[in-house]
């Protein structure tokens, strides 16, 4: 597989969220608004690259019958390292993440390269991979975050959007159920729809 | 896939397991002192937000030398120590509680007759999002003006924006304002012995 394709496919015909259907507990989670779908989409970015490089350099040396607690305790203790490096030295950043720590660790994106990929190739492939499957799990989170946000709250980034362009006034109002999880999960299958309707590779035979 | 030996196996578990810890001990024990020293200046802004005065985490300790008058404790009737703090106008409270997934607490300024003059409230693990928006000062400030005095304050769904003892909860975090109710009726009951023993009759207990 050549090398760009390692950080291209995750956004088309290999997401991780819409094709290998990761992540979705998470995705449901931090999407209510635009920015901490932002923030969990640059932590995971990281943690997965972090983790992938790190797994991959070990691979040869891991037993294959405790490989998944192996892999749980590099991503843990990675996520716990970041984190206490930040309380000290970035504390406001790190209050922004504290919350995500245990949403990184139990992400199924991380272990599902880990397992998937990691295991079997090279640090570099593997670095290439974790980053281009962050970004492609954190491109469906800033949509979902987007459209959830704007019709669950009227907002942007925390700016009052409908209300500086006056829709209140015409009797708009915000619609409640954008910001309740089932939503995320009809709007994950919506853009599954179109992806696999211009997508002919994806389709399944009938 | 090669085969490995179990006593490789359980080796490798071990020394990773050791590995492991032993950094995570390093760099814990060796980054508390500036930890300790974030939270602490964390606290003091919080407590100084509730009556009115942002502070930064550097003049934190300052500006609460300056406001603050004093730090008290007394011992609750189940035996924990419960803390307050004294300025011009009122008292601050500190309040503890749970939310959904893990402690939610946060302080509030009471004057003498019981109105909120402020409040914050802080969360380890709420949804961001959802729970999380506890910690805004858009939720913190529906407090301001509401009593506690004779009962505590309740969080629901539509609040009467008129009604001194309603908040508007938070939609689609239930869980964590639930949360945010109990800690109130709590810190209620634990603080009204100090706050309102003189002025109110004990009739409603």
């Amino acid at each position: 597989m050549k090398k760009l394709d390692l950080i291209k496919l995750p956004f088309s015909k290999n997401n991780p969220i819409t094709v290998q259907v990761l992540g979705i507990c998470s995705c449901l989670a931090v999407t209510a608004q635009l920015k901490p779908a932002v923030v969990m989409a640059i932590s995971v970015t990281v943690v997965v690259a972090l983790a992938n490089l790190i797994i991959s350099l070990m691979r040869k040396s891991i037993p294959p019958r405790i490989r998944i607690i192996v892999q749980l305790v590099v991503v843990s203790a990675l996520v716990i390292l970041v984190n206490q490096v930040l309380t000290a030295f970035v504390y406001d950043v790190s209050k922004q993440l504290s919350v995500y720590v245990g949403l990184i660790i139990t992400n199924c994106i991380v272990m599902g390269r880990l397992e998937a990929f990691a295991m079997s190739n090279k640090p570099l492939d593997s670095l290439l991979d974790g980053i281009g499957n962050g970004l492609g799990y954190g491109v469906i989170l800033v949509i979902l975050g987007f459209v959830r946000e704007l019709f669950g709250r009227g907002t942007l980034w925390g700016y009052p959007i409908f209300e500086k362009l006056g829709l209140y006034n015409i009797g708009y109002e915000n619609n409640g159920f954008v910001i309740m999880a089932p939503m995320a999960l009809i709007l994950v299958g919506i853009i599954i729809w179109i992806q696999r309707s211009h997508n002919k590779e994806l389709q399944e035979k009938s | 896939m090669k085969q490995f030996s179990n006593k490789y196996m359980l080796l490798y578990a071990l020394g990773l397991a050791a590995v492991v810890a032993l950094v995570l001990t390093i760099v814990a024990t060796s980054l508390k002192p500036r930890q300790d020293k974030n939270r602490d200046a964390e606290t003091k802004q919080m407590i100084l937000k509730t009556i009115g005065i942002e502070a930064t985490r550097d003049n934190a300790a300052e500006l609460y030398d300056k406001n603050i008058d004093s730090e008290i404790s007394f011992i609750a009737e189940d035996g924990t120590e419960i803390p307050y703090y004294t300025f011009d106008n009122g008292i601050v409270i500190s309040l503890k509680g749970n939310g959904l997934w893990g402690p939610i607490w946060g302080y509030m300024a009471l004057d003498h007759n019981g109105t909120v003059l402020g409040a914050v409230f802080d969360h380890q693990g709420e949804t961001p999002g959802l729970g999380a928006e506890i910690a805004t000062d858009k939720f913190a400030n529906r407090f301001i003006g509401k009593q506690m005095d004779e009962h505590p304050i309740v969080l629901k769904k539509n609040a009467d924006k008129n009604n001194t003892y309603e908040v508007d909860a938070i939609s689609g975090s239930t869980m964590t304002c639930n949360g945010v109710t109990e800690m109130l009726e709590k810190a209620f009951n634990q603080y009204r012995t100090i706050t309102f023993s003189e002025s109110k009759t004990e009739d409603e207990q």
